[in-house]
C-alpha cells in the first residue's frame, strides 16, 4: 500500500508537471531551428503589432484618421519617395508610408476572419465525408463541388447586393467560396489516415465514430491544412486586394492594400512606387505566413521533433 | 467455448464492378475454447485477417452467427437446431449469445472482452498519441476503468510486457519496432480480454524479436487464461504456439486438428503441401509443390476451392467445363497437334463440352494416357461421338463439407467423405 502511494505521488509530481514545460520548450527549440520560419515570424508580427495598435491604440500614431486615407489634392500627382515622404505618395497626393500602416489592419484581420472559419467548416465536412464514406461522401462532396464552382467575384457581388455593400458581407461571400477548398484537401489527407491499422484499432477499442474522427483522423491531417492556412492567408489578402482593386469597397478612402495598389494603377509608367509599394507588402504578408506555417508544421510533427 | 461461429460468410464489394463480389470468407464454422491458442494458417489472400476481424465484429460479417461464452451442450443444441432448421430454438440461443445484434452499452462490453493485435506496429500505433494514451484506449472507451486508475493500469501493463515505465509519455515514432509491438500487445490486453486475435503479431518484426514476442505471449497466456487466435503463415510459428491449428484456403477452412496431428499427420492435400513447405533438420521431406495460383475470389472454383491445385482431385471435385477447356486445348494443339486438323473446342455448359472435327477414339485414347498427369481429364465422364464432332460429358461434382473424424479432427475434403460411406 505504501509503496503504491509512493508511486502515485512521484507520477504526480515528477513526471507530470515538468513534462508539460519540456514539450513547451521542446516546441520553441523546434520553430527557432528553423531560421525561415523565424524570419516569417518577425515579419507576421510586424503586420500583427500594426493591426493591433490601429485597431486597439490608434491615438499612439500621428494619424488624424485612422481608418480612412487622407487625400491631399493640392498636389495629386504621385511623388517620388522623399525625406517627406520615405515610400513616395500615390494619387491623389497620399502618403504611402502612412497609409500602408493603416491599410494592414482591415487586410490582415479579414484574411483571418475568412480563412479560418473557412477551414474549420473545410474539415469538419471533408473529414465526415471520408470517414463515412458512400452515399454521404458523395453528397457532401457534391455540394463541395457546386459552391467551388461559384466565382467568388460574383457571389461577393450577389451578396453585396442582398445584405448590403459591406464588409461583413464580403467576409460572408468569401467564407462561403473559401471553405469547399478545405474539404477537397482534408478529404485527401483523410483518405490516406482512414485506411491505416490504428483507425481500426481504436474501432476495436470501442471508440465511438466522432471520437475517432477528431482524437485520430483530425490530428494527423492537420499539419497539411496547417500549411495550406498560411499559404492562404496570403492569397487571402491578395484576393481581397482584387476585390478593392475593382472596386468592391464599401467606402472610398478606406485604408486597405488592394485599393491602395488599385490607386496607383494609373501611372505605373511614370511613377512605379505607387503599385509596386503596396503590392510589396502584399507579398511580403504571403511570403511570411508561409514561412511561418513551414515552422508550424515542424512544431506539431512528432518525428521533427525528436530529433532534437 | 469462449466463441464459436456458424456459416459465417463475408462478400466484399468489387469497387465499381457491379454484383461482383470477393468471396472473401465463405461458410466458415470455428470455435475457440477458453483458454487455447488456436493458430490459423493459410497463405495470403485466403481470408484469415478477414475471419479474425469478424469474430470480434471489427468488420460486419454477410451472413451467419458468432455466438459468445457460449456452453458446449448449447453449441451442440443450436448446431443440431440449425440441422433441423428448427428457427425457433436456433433464435432462442442467438438471442442469448449472438454479439450480431449488440449495440451500444452491450457492444462495449464485448469490446472490453476481446482484443486485436495487428500485424503492422508502424501504422497501428497513432503518430500523434503517446504511449499511456495510446495503451489507455480500449481501458477508458469500453468503461474498463475510470480516473486515475487508468494511469495505474498503463503502467501496470508497461511491466506486464516488460518496458520500462518512462515510455507511457514517449510517442510511438521514438520505440523500435519490437518495442512498438509491444506497446500494441498491452493495448491488446488492456482490458483483460478474454480472446485476443493476434494477426500477425510477428511478421513484421525480426527472427530474434519475435522469438521475444513469442515468449511474451505464452507467459501472458498462462497468466491470464487468454484465448487467442493465432493468425499466421509462418507454420513454425503455429507449431510453437497452439493447441489447435485451422487451416484455410480460399475462404474456407480445409481442416482442423490437434496441432501434433495436423503437422505430423496433415490429411487434407493441401495441408499436406502446406506442411511439406516448412524446411527440417536432419529430414529430407518430399515437397509437394502445388501447381497455379490461389484462386480469384470474385469466382471462385466450384465445388472444392482447392481442386485446380489439388495433386490427388477426385472427378467429383469441382471441375467444370471452362476448367477441362483450356487443357483439351493444350493437348490438342501442341502436344498433339499432328493428330488433329482445324479443331475447336467449345464449351456447351457447365458440364458439357463439344469438339468439332475430332475423332472420339482418338481423343479417348489421348485422354487416358494423360489422365494422371493433368488432372482436368479425370472429371470426364463420357465421350460421345457425333458425326464429326465429340460431345464430353463431365461428371457431377459435389461440394465438400467438414467431415469430423476421431480426435477433433475436422477435415473438408471429399476423399474423406467418401471413405466414410
Amino acid at each position: 500500500m505504501k509503496e503504491k502511494m509512493s508511486k502515485k505521488d512521484m507520477t504526480d509530481k515528477n513526471e507530470i508537471k515538468p513534462d508539460r514545460w519540456r514539450e513547451l520548450r521542446l516546441s520553441l527549440q523546434v520553430f527557432f531551428s528553423n531560421k525561415a520560419a523565424v524570419a516569417g515570424l518577425v515579419i507576421f508580427l510586424f503586420y500583427f503589432f500594426d493591426a493591433l495598435i490601429l485597431q486597439f491604440f490608434p491615438q499612439i500614431l500621428p494619424f488624424k484618421h485612422p481608418y480612412s486615407l487622407t487625400p491631399n489634392y493640392a498636389d495629386p500627382i504621385p511623388l517620388p519617395p522623399s525625406w517627406k515622404h520615405p515610400f513616395g505618395t500615390t494619387y491623389p497626393g497620399v502618403d504611402l508610408l502612412r497609409a500602408v500602416i493603416k491599410s494592414i489592419r482591415l487586410d490582415f484581420w479579414l484574411s483571418l476572419e475568412i480563412v479560418i472559419p473557412g477551414a474549420i467548416i473545410g474539415l469538419i465536412i471533408g473529414i465526415i465525408a471520408t470517414y463515412f464514406g458512400g452515399w454521404i461522401d458523395e453528397v457532401l462532396m457534391r455540394i463541395t463541388d457546386i459552391v467551388f464552382s461559384i466565382p467568388y467575384l460574383v457571389l461577393a457581388i450577389a451578396i453585396g447586393y442582398v445584405l448590403g455593400r459591406t464588409l461583413n458581407s464580403m467576409m460572408i461571400a468569401l467564407i462561403l467560396v473559401w471553405w469547399p477548398l478545405y474539404a477537397r484537401y482534408a478529404r485527401s489527407v483523410t483518405l490516406e489516415t482512414k485506411e491505416l491499422t490504428f483507425i481500426e484499432a481504436a474501432r476495436a477499442s470501442g471508440t465511438s465514430n466522432f471520437k475517432i474522427m477528431f482524437k485520430h483522423i483530425l490530428p494527423n491531417s492537420l499539419p497539411p491544412v496547417f500549411v495550406q492556412i498560411s499559404l492562404d492567408l496570403g492569397t487571402i489578402m491578395l484576393t481581397i486586394s482584387a476585390l478593392a482593386f475593382i472596386g468592391f469597397l464599401p467606402a472610398a478612402n478606406l485604408p486597405e492594400l488592394g485599393y491602395l495598389t488599385s490607386l496607383g494603377y494609373n501611372y505605373i509608367q511614370t511613377a512605379p512606387w505607387a503599385m509596386i509599394i503596396p503590392g510589396l507588402f502584399i507579398v511580403l504578408f504571403a511570403l511570411a505566413v508561409n514561412l511561418m506555417g513551414d515552422g508550424f508544421r515542424d512544431v506539431i510533427d512528432p518525428r521533427r521533433r525528436s530529433e532534437l | 467455448m469462449i466463441i464459436a461461429a456458424r456459416q459465417l460468410s463475408k462478400f466484399f464489394d468489387v469497387k465499381g464492378v457491379k454484383n461482383a463480389k470477393i468471396r472473401a470468407v465463405e461458410n466458415v464454422n470455428i470455435e475457440i475454447k477458453e483458454g487455447e491458442i488456436v493458430g490459423l494458417v493459410g497463405e495470403s489472400g485466403s481470408g484469415k485477417s478477414t475471419l479474425g476481424r469478424l469474430l470480434i465484429r471489427l468488420i460486419e460479417p454477410t451472413s451467419g452467427e458468432i455466438l459468445y461464452n457460449i456452453p458446449d451442450d448449447e453449441l451442440d443444441e443450436f448446431d443440431i437446431a440449425l440441422k433441423n432448421n428448427d428457427q425457433n430454438a436456433v433464435k432462442k440461443i442467438v438471442d442469448k449469445y449472438s454479439i450480431m445484434r449488440l449495440h451500444g452499452k452491450e457492444l462495449k462490453t464485448f469490446r472490453r472482452n476481446v482484443g486485436i493485435v495487428f500485424q503492422d506496429p508502424y501504422s497501428s500505433l497513432d503518430p500523434r498519441l503517446k504511449i499511456e494514451d495510446i495503451i489507455a484506449e480500449p481501458i477508458v472507451e469500453t468503461g474498463f476503468l475510470k480516473g486515475p486508475k487508468v494511469k495505474a493500469r498503463v503502467l501496470e501493463l508497461l511491466d506486464e510486457v516488460q518496458l520500462p515505465r518512462e515510455f507511457s509519455y514517449r510517442f510511438p515514432h521514438e520505440l523500435s519496432g519490437g518495442q512498438r509491438q509491444r506497446v500494441a500487445l498491452a493495448r491488446g490486453i488492456a482490458t483483460n480480454p478474454k480472446l485476443v486475435i493476434l494477426d500477425e503479431p510477428t511478421s513484421a518484426l525480426d527472427v530474434s524479436i519475435q522469438a521475444e514476442i513469442l515468449e511474451l505471449l505464452k507467459e501472458l497466456r498462462k497468466k491470464y487464461n487468454m484465448a487467442m487466435l493465432l493468425i499466421t503463415h509462418n507454420i513454425s510459428v503455429v507449431s510453437y504456439m497452439a493447441d489447435r491449428v485451422f487451416v484455410m484456403y480460399a475462404g474456407k477452412i480445409m481442416e482442423k486438428g490437434n496441432k501434433n496431428d495436423i503437422i505430423k499427420n496433415p490429411e487434407h492435400p493441401y495441408t499436406q503441401a502446406l506442411i511439406s513447405a516448412v524446411p527440417q533438420i536432419k529430414r529430407v521431406r518430399q515437397r509437394i509443390i502445388l501447381k497455379g495460383d490461389p484462386p480469384n475470389l470474385i469466382n471462385p472454383p466450384k465445388g472444392c476451392r482447392f481442386h485446380p491445385r489439388c495433386p490427388v482431385a477426385l472427378p467429383i471435385c469441382g471441375w467444370t467445363a471452362d476448367e477441362v477447356k483450356p487443357t483439351l486445348e493444350y493437348l490438342i494443339s501442341s502436344k498433339y497437334f499432328t493428330e488433329f486438323s482445324n479443331t475447336k473446342v467449345e464449351v456447351k455448359d457447365e458440364l458439357e463440352l463439344t469438339v468439332y472435327n475430332a475423332k472420339a477414339d482418338k481423343l479417348r485414347e489421348i485422354i487416358n494416357i494423360e489422365k494422371e498427369n493433368l488432372r482436368p481429364l479425370m472429371s470426364i465422364k463420357d465421350i460421345i461421338d457425333e458425326n464429326g464432332n465429340v460431345t464430353l460429358k463431365l461428371y457431377k461434382y459435389e461440394t465438400p463439407e467438414l467431415i469430423k473424424l476421431e480426435n477433433g479432427r475436422e477435415v473438408e475434403c471429399l476423399l474423406f467423405s467418401k471413405f466414410k460411406e
